[in-house]
């Protein structure tokens, strides 16, 4: 008898389409990059340094909570540094290094681990980090404060603020063409709207996001914009001018999307889609805040568990 | 192994192989000296077994492990038995193997001929259980069941598997012989035979009930066919003998006529053999030969770390070992090499939907994971359709966090299943 090889034992099925966590977070990296870099470039090194800060203390924070929570540390799947990043990308440049710090620490500690780590968070992770933030230091997020001593060749004003403040008699100062292509005062990685729409096409079809969840945000900010706009052009923006600025592109393909806190079947995707663009325009035209973007989006986190429960029946149901 | 495309807007369709056009003729692997039998009994301590090693058998004589015992494998040669052990299979099933040395003197024990010249399922569950292709002879013999189709498959339900397609193909010509003997074995008149679409030279096959099979994979899955082409909707939960309808291979149907022909039970079974780079030989073995004796003549190889894989790569087991008997309803054996065997992560699920998408059944995959992740089968059965599922394995196929979601499935069926027996016998006892 000749020794026998020992043969790997597992269970069905034997192959695998070779996705993988972090594929999937690199790819999700990979797309953001376009809107970050043309952010480094606008706002100069800065920015690369809030972004880098935020990439390393959110995998930092990661990698600590588990050692202490006694868990494996797997910052290698890149989790927390899409978190990191995402984070990152919704600051402005000038934003000072403890609220960096400060802000990922909400995001990867009380946005996710204590719910249990990847997979478990209800909400958004970064946009928990971004809501506590601006609650603690409204200041953070005022861009045209926080942007004052820059010098930019196009209007100076962040759009969203200056439609709250000032009404839509502003809008004619931001041409859309402008906006898209990044003329505008914003975070470092939200006002290259065309950067923005490309990774977020990129995602989509490589299948990382559920493109009829970006389809629906879109179609509800576009839906309820216009129609606060045919009822009262004096007062209210049009839907493109909402969707080229804020955080609106930024949340239509990166933060409503994020896995765990959004539903995964057809109807929920379309109604928690359509429900978050109508309330990121309901609290921009009627509500206390310029963007309504991150509240929006962790109400509707909120919806996602109640709503998902509406999916096809299954094979052999009949009731 | 099909990976991921790079555009992954649409999910991912799995197209089953069909059978190479003019097929060899399977290689004949003689008969081994020594033979491994699984019979589908545990041992009993208790009880005086009916044989002991240093025993003989002659070819053709039913071993029965005791006085009492329903199971048995036909001996394809005589011999002595020189062990009897048990062994564990998949979900803690525990049978009993026996190894028999070949005598070079063969005694025939040839009961079955008298009873050769008028079929009948009785009959045929008492000597011809066990022959290749492995006919469900026991339940459509089982007073209990109620059948009223049969289909004859001649389609693979994996998506490497392409032996039954290769039976159907080559032997086409039996397919009327198969037919009448079926009904007069059964007195069930509706039978039908499910083919690949791409099936040509269909005039053998005239007056025949055919059921054309998609390639895509799981349209040759039972519930499948009988929703889509006999029109019996799928309940979950209930198998297809449920439903009334028997499933036989197309190798199960030729190798009763066989037998029936040659007033002797028959042991060769074809085996489709798929090595590391994807090559395939079919192979006729006799039942009971261990897979080493094949790999070693058709020039297979297997190094530490690999994965056989009996069966095809969505459904099928992995054997722990190359003394795995070759076994009656064994169609397929892959060799899968070391660096291609994907690992399975303890990870979360992530809710990324990639199951949801794909689930055929409409199974609410991210959902049903977390209960039965949690040991809450019950509840993954009440309000998360655990039964719809068909078993066809493309939610771990595609998890992104490599969950083996399939095994979960599998393991709260089974876990559903014991506990209700268990009731059942307590309730027996009161």
């Amino acid at each position: 008898m000749f020794k026998q090889n020992r043969f790997t034992v597992s269970h069905a099925p034997f192959w695998h389409d070779g996705d993988s966590i972090k594929t999937m977070n690199l790819n999700i990296m990979a797309a953001a990059i376009p809107a970050t870099l043309f952010g480094v470039i606008q706002f100069g090194m800065a920015a690369l340094g809030v972004i880098c800060l935020s990439i390393a203390s959110a995998m930092a924070w990661e990698a600590l909570f588990s050692v202490a929570a006694k868990r494996p540390i797997v910052i290698h799947d890149y989790n927390a540094a899409v978190i990191g990043m995402l984070f990152g990308m919704m600051l402005p440049a000038t934003v000072p290094w403890w609220a960096v710090i400060t802000g990922t620490f909400v995001c990867i500690i009380v946005g996710q681990q204590i719910f249990g780590g990847i997979g478990g968070n209800p909400f958004n992770p970064t946009l928990i980090g971004v809501a506590i933030l601006a609650l603690s230091w409204q200041n953070i997020f005022n861009f045209d404060t926080a942007l004052v001593n820059y010098q930019f060749t196009f209007t100076a004003l962040d759009p969203l603020a200056a439609l709250k403040h000032q009404g839509p008699g502003v809008v004619d100062m931001f041409p859309l063409y402008s906006l898209i292509m990044g003329n505008q005062v914003g975070a470092i990685g939200s006002v290259f709207g065309a950067g923005i729409i490309l990774g977020g096409l990129y995602l989509i079809i490589r299948g990382y996001i559920r493109w009829e969840i970006t389809m629906a945000y879109i179609a509800g900010i576009i839906l309820t914009a216009w129609i606060f706009n045919i009822t009262d052009p004096v007062k209210y923006a049009t839907p493109l001018f909402h969707l080229l600025t804020g955080y609106t592109l930024l949340g239509a393909f990166f933060l409503t999307n994020e896995t765990s806190s959004s539903p995964v079947n057809l109807i929920p995707m379309l109604i928690y889609g359509v429900i978050g663009g109508s309330l990121t325009i309901l609290i921009r035209n009627i509500g206390a805040y310029a963007d309504g973007t991150v509240y929006a989006i962790l109400l509707i986190n909120l919806i996602n568990p109640l709503i998902d429960k509406i999916r096809p029946k299954a094979f052999g149901e009949r009731v | 192994m099909i990976k991921r495309a790079f555009i992954g807007l649409t999910k991912p369709k799995l197209k089953c192989d069909l059978v190479e056009p003019g097929p060899k003729e399977p290689e004949a692997i003689p008969i081994p000296p020594r033979m491994i039998f699984l019979l589908n009994e545990p041992l009993d301590s208790t009880r005086e077994s009916l044989i002991k090693q240093g025993d003989m058998v002659k070819k053709g004589e039913r071993i029965f492990l005791y006085k009492e015992s329903q199971e048995y494998v036909t001996s394809p040669v005589s011999g002595k038995i020189t062990s009897i052990a048990p062994f564990t299979g998949d979900f803690g099933k525990i049978a009993t193997y026996l190894v028999l040395e070949r005598e070079t003197k063969q005694d025939i024990e040839s009961n079955f001929a008298e009873f050769a010249a008028t079929p009948d399922i009785e009959t045929a569950d008492r000597y011809l259980r066990g022959t290749p292709g492995d006919p469900p002879l026991k339940q459509l013999a089982d007073p209990a069941n109620h059948f009223k189709k049969i289909v004859i498959t001649g389609v693979d339900c994996d998506v490497m598997c392409t032996t039954r397609q290769y039976v159907l193909t080559r032997f086409r010509d039996e397919m009327p012989k198969a037919l009448t003997l079926l009904k007069q074995m059964t007195g069930i008149d509706d039978i039908s035979i499910a083919m690949p679409e791409t099936m040509a030279k269909l005039s053998a096959f005239n007056g025949m009930n055919l059921i054309k099979v998609s390639s895509d994979y799981i349209s040759s899955l039972p519930p499948m066919i009988m929703e889509k082409h006999l029109g019996i909707p799928f309940v979950p939960g209930k198998e297809s003998r449920d439903l009334e309808v028997c499933f036989i291979s197309v190798e199960a149907a030729l190798s009763l006529v066989r037998a029936y022909e040659a007033k002797e039970p028959l042991y060769e079974k074809i085996i489709t053999i798929i090595d590391k780079k994807g090559g395939r030989t079919r192979v006729s073995a006799t039942i009971g030969t261990p897979i080493h004796r094949i790999f070693t003549q058709i020039g297979v190889e297997t190094a530490e770390q690999d994965r056989i894989i009996i069966g095809g790569p969505l459904r099928g087991v992995a054997a722990y070992t190359l003394y795995h008997p070759v076994m009656p309803d064994m169609d397929t054996v892959i060799v899968q090499d070391s660096s291609e065997i994907p690992i399975v992560s303890d990870y979360p699920c992530i809710n990324c939907g990639k199951c949801v998408r794909i689930c055929p059944a409409n199974v609410p995959v991210n959902v049903l994971i977390r209960y039965l992740e949690s040991n809450l089968y019950q509840d993954a059965a009440d309000s998360y359709d655990l039964f719809s599922c068909i078993e066809c394995g493309l939610c771990s196929y595609v998890c992104t966090a490599r969950i083996p979601i399939f095994q979960y499935i599998r393991l709260g069926k089974y876990e559903l299943m014991k506990m209700e027996s268990e009731i059942e016998t307590e309730a027996d006892n009161v």
